[in-house]
């Protein structure tokens, strides 16, 4: 049976402007994400186990954390909504069909804001409620993740979206697919590793005002990276063995773009190893950066394949108006130089108080 | 039709929408105007060289990041996440055509943010100019996210010179860009009043309480002032179909513009009593309740936007229920069952009426009717219509209510869907449409044209002074009555046969004359389907020639000793004759 999916809108200009900042836009985001649930899952086993330092770095982790997760939500606009320009008749779909979940990421996001700014706010006043808290809105957090991938994964199974009629009310989540859990776990794992790495670069910025606590930072977060990587290295190869055989070949020759980019990327696994077992921050944090990003092209890749019996980009039809986008890079341009701005004065500050 | 359609009668999606919306903007326009405030609380702050009011300051940036940072943002993707839910048809339209207005909106989110984190963390770190500077940043980043969403609103609402060229700019800068933006502001502006009140009126020290009170309430009191006007600019450029629902035509408007006045009363009131009279009447309390009245005030606003933009979602483009207006008249001709996307059952026959009934009341009265929930509960509003009722107020819906949008689809899909609803909601007995028919023609006439709107209880005594004539003259002019009634729109006979119904609704003298059943199908029913079928008859009288009917009709006993000569008016007897000579003729 053919599955049942919705004709799409036109676009206003040609859909490799929007894979182009989907793609910029999207690895901006699954970095601030990382750093939120990897930064705020070290702090939480900081704080239980206790002790001095890692008491301090749980509660620089606290004082960051609101910050990152409004970083994390605001990056995650601009993807979304490249995302609903060229695959919104999928994604509008999938949403629906589980609307109940979807629409809970809204109150649970808020809860666990808040719970984060309590935390960072009344970390002291908190005792050992606080590390109580943080645990619960770390695992909000994962549970927002766990929608998250259930929308992202069920997008891209067309197949099922006749199941709509057996969850007219939203109920439908996807996480028995065989491919969801390696996926889930996947992003998860990254999460912690990256968050690790997060941790470190946090130190890094306290290098002069409190050297011990800077080390340990540095220590608990590039160790963390180290093995939460190797770690992600078996949860990567039980993901990609969980893809049907085609979408795993894809990446093993099929499609020499894309397995060029897969080779890349794991030597580049091997590289920040290296690099992070040598607690060389920078080096593995640029390198990680990269890996983000060529791990976000696989991800598109693994998306538009999945879809190709069904859709391509290049249906999309065009309706020109590229004044509007002039509108946005004009604005774009606009923003980083009040962003930089703020930054440099930001910085001014806190090089004087030094 | 393009996509489903999430499913939560009880609840119904406009109301998750307007839950959602409300909170959501009655935060982010005081994520506006507070960023003005901030700068000028602190200048007065710098200004007086006061302490006090510098921690005052603080303190009111603290509580401004913690709502407007957690529950504005998060509540603003929340209404994204929600619209694209529940009317995925129009969002994505909008997504598609303002892209880069979205996108430019994010830019500014993304500046915002920023500067309101430098604001809040930096206060007494950094020099007062530079973070004066920061403040405005964040304010005119704020500002211009208000002016993007804006013009997108707005284009919901009238998207002017859009409809003929489809142009980005056309659609943004639309004929309720600027009063909306202009009365956007002012309300956003009066928020910030509004918050400071809350603010002071946590304050310890007194001087600071009534010294920020009275600055609020200057914030307040302009703000009023200006969003008057603009308010009556802003309903001068509407069509003048959102006019006409804007100034009472729409009954939800009417009870929201009531709830409009009395908060604008509460927060001008409260506003001059702190402004002029006594300050320190800014207690918890009162404070609590100008808040509750401009959320009042700001609840009431976007219900009469969203209201007069019905029955569309995006104006003279997409309806409520996600039909666009273009598709209609291929809907009427092809059927909806037919054409729409996601219908589970498309093979329709008399066994599945009622599920065929149910998946149009998804996926075209869904949009707006809650079933048995708080919000316009489909149940009591159809109780008292009967299948013919409903049938006929079904065909004119849009006509009688423009609010509500045409039913799209054939005829016999409409009374599927008054099936569903008659029956399958209320109980009542499946009725075949195909052989419906009222003993009393007055009757029928009464049920399809009067009853979706009146009960026959209640238009007796409305013409008890009236006599037949009366009623039929009126029935001529129903719209100098009301302008949710349209005249009758039947014969000479049928005004009269209808005027007969209703002049005996109500006690008369004389006596109501006995129904006449001049309908064949009726009579064959009562008369001869009780031992035969038509099938049968059929075949039977095939070959038959209406005068051989009739003269049969005479003598059935002749036929059968279990049969009487059919005792009906030369009338009957003619109809009878005529339904057995075309079940004759079709056999």
């Amino acid at each position: 049976m053919q599955p049942i999916i919705p004709s799409a809108d036109t676009i206003p200009v040609a859909w490799g402007w929007f894979q182009f900042l989907l793609l910029l836009t999207f690895p901006l985001h699954l970095l601030a994400m990382n750093a939120m649930v990897g930064g705020l899952a070290i702090g939480v086993v900081q704080h239980f186990r206790g002790g001095d330092s890692r008491r301090r770095l749980a509660h620089r982790i606290a004082i960051i954390l609101p910050l990152v997760i409004a970083f994390a939500v605001n990056f995650g606009v601009a993807p979304l909504l490249f995302l609903q320009v060229l695959y919104g008749h999928f994604v509008y779909t999938s949403s629906i069909l589980m609307g109940l979940f979807w629409i809970a990421v809204v109150p649970i996001l808020i809860i666990a804001y808040y719970g984060a700014y309590l935390y960072d706010f009344k970390f002291k006043g908190l005792g050992a409620a606080g590390k109580w808290l943080a645990l619960a809105v770390l695992l909000l957090l994962f549970c927002i993740g766990y929608f998250f991938s259930n929308n992202m994964l069920l997008m891209t199974l067309p197949e099922r979206f006749s199941e709509y009629f057996q969850h007219r009310d939203g109920s439908l989540l996807v996480s028995g697919q065989s491919e969801f859990l390696p996926r889930y776990l996947h992003m998860m794992t990254g999460a912690l590793a990256v968050g690790g790495l997060f941790v470190a670069l946090l130190g890094r910025f306290k290098a002069k005002a409190a050297p011990e606590l800077a080390a340990h930072a540095s220590a608990v977060g590039m160790r963390t990276f180290f093995y939460m990587t190797i770690v992600n290295v078996g949860v990567g190869t039980w993901y990609l063995t969980s893809l049907p055989k085609q979408q795993m070949l894809l990446f093993m020759g099929r499609d020499l773009a894309a397995t060029i980019c897969f080779i890349i990327a794991l030597l580049l696994v091997i590289g920040v190893l290296v690099s992070s077992f040598r607690q060389q921050l920078m080096t593995t944090l640029v390198g990680t950066v990269v890996l983000v990003y060529l791990m976000s092209f696989l991800r598109s890749w693994l998306r538009t394949d999945l879809l190709a019996d069904y859709f391509n980009l290049s249906q999309l039809q065009v309706e020109p108006q590229y004044s509007s986008m002039f509108l946005f890079l004009f604005c774009l341009a606009g923003g980083v130089v009040c962003v930089g701005w703020l930054i440099a004065k930001t910085v001014n500050v806190l090089r004087s108080e030094i | 039709m393009n996509y489903p359609v999430w499913y939560l009668p009880e609840i119904g999606g406009g109301l998750l929408i307007a839950a959602i919306a409300v909170l959501h903007v009655f935060v982010s326009h005081f994520a506006v105007g507070g960023g003005l405030y901030l700068i000028y609380a602190e200048k007065k702050g710098l200004g007086e060289n006061s302490e006090a009011i510098l921690d005052f300051t603080k303190r009111h940036a603290r509580f401004f990041l913690l709502l407007t940072m957690v529950f504005g943002s998060i509540t603003g993707v929340g209404i994204w996440f929600i619209i694209a839910l529940v009317n995925p048809a129009a969002t994505s339209l909008l997504i598609h055509i303002f892209v880069f207005g979205w996108a430019a909106e994010w830019v500014f989110f993304v500046v915002e943010i920023s500067a309101a984190f430098v604001y809040f963390y930096m206060f007494g770190r950094m020099d007062s100019a530079t973070h004066l500077k920061v403040g405005w940043v964040y304010f005119i980043s704020a500002w211009l996210s208000l002016f993007l969403i804006n013009g997108i609103i707005c284009f919901m609402l009238t998207p002017g010179s859009w409809l003929e060229n489809q142009n980005f700019w056309a659609g943004f800068f639309n004929p309720s860009f600027w009063p909306s933006l202009l009365f956007r502001t002012c309300i956003a502006v009066m928020l910030a009043g509004v918050y400071g009140y809350l603010s002071a009126s946590f304050s310890r020290d007194d001087s600071v309480r009534i010294s920020m009170t009275r600055f609020s309430a200057k914030w307040s009191l302009l703000a009023l002032l200006g969003a008057l006007p603009s308010g009556v600019w802003y309903v001068m450029v509407l069509p003048e179909p959102a006019k006409e629902l804007v100034l009472g035509k729409s009954p939800t408007i009417a009870a929201a513009g009531q709830w409009g006045v009395a908060s604008v009363i509460v927060v001008l009131g409260l506003s001059l009593i702190f402004g002029f009279f006594r300050p320190t009447l800014n207690t918890r309390t009162t404070a609590l309740l100008a808040m509750l009245g401009a959320l009042v005030l700001m609840g009431s606003f976007e219900w009469i936007r969203e209201a007069a933009r019905r029955p569309y979602a995006i104006n003279e483009v997409v309806y409520s229920n996600m039909i666009f207006k273009d598709d209609l008249a291929a809907l009427d001709e092809k059927g909806y069952l037919q054409t729409a996307l996601w219908v589970q059952d498309r093979d329709i026959g008399p066994e599945n009426q009622l599920e065929a009934g149910r998946e149009l009341f998804i996926q075209q009265c869904y949009a707006c009717h809650s079933l048995k929930g708080l919000n316009n509960d489909l149940m009591p509003l159809t109780s008292h219509m009967s299948h013919q009722a409903l049938v006929s107020y079904i065909g004119k819906i849009h006509k009688i209510r423009y609010f509500m949008p045409p039913f799209a689809g054939t005829q016999e899909e409409a009374s599927m869907l008054a099936t569903y609803i008659a029956s399958g909601l209320h109980g009542k007995e499946l009725v075949d449409p195909a052989a419906t028919s009222a003993a009393d023609p007055g009757q029928e006439l009464f049920e399809s044209n009067c009853a979706s709107c009146h009960e026959a209880e209640d238009l007796g005594p409305a013409t008890e002074e009236m006599d037949k004539d009366g009623i039929a003259a009126m029935l001529e002019t129903l719209d100098e009555l009301s302008d949710e009634m349209v005249p009758f729109e039947g014969s000479e006979e049928e005004a009269a046969e209808l005027a007969a119904f209703i002049y005996f609704l109500s006690e008369r003298d004389e006596t109501p004359p006995l129904p006449v059943a001049v309908d064949g199908a009726v009579l064959f029913e009562s008369e001869c389907a009780a031992c035969h079928a038509a099938e049968d008859m059929a075949a039977a009288l095939e070959g038959w020639e209406p005068a051989e009917i009739k003269e049969a009709l005479d003598k059935l006993d002749e036929f059968s000793d279990e049969m009487v000569p059919f005792e009906g008016s030369p009338e009957e007897k003619d109809a009878l004759t005529n339904f057995l000579h075309k079940l004759g003729r079709e056999n």
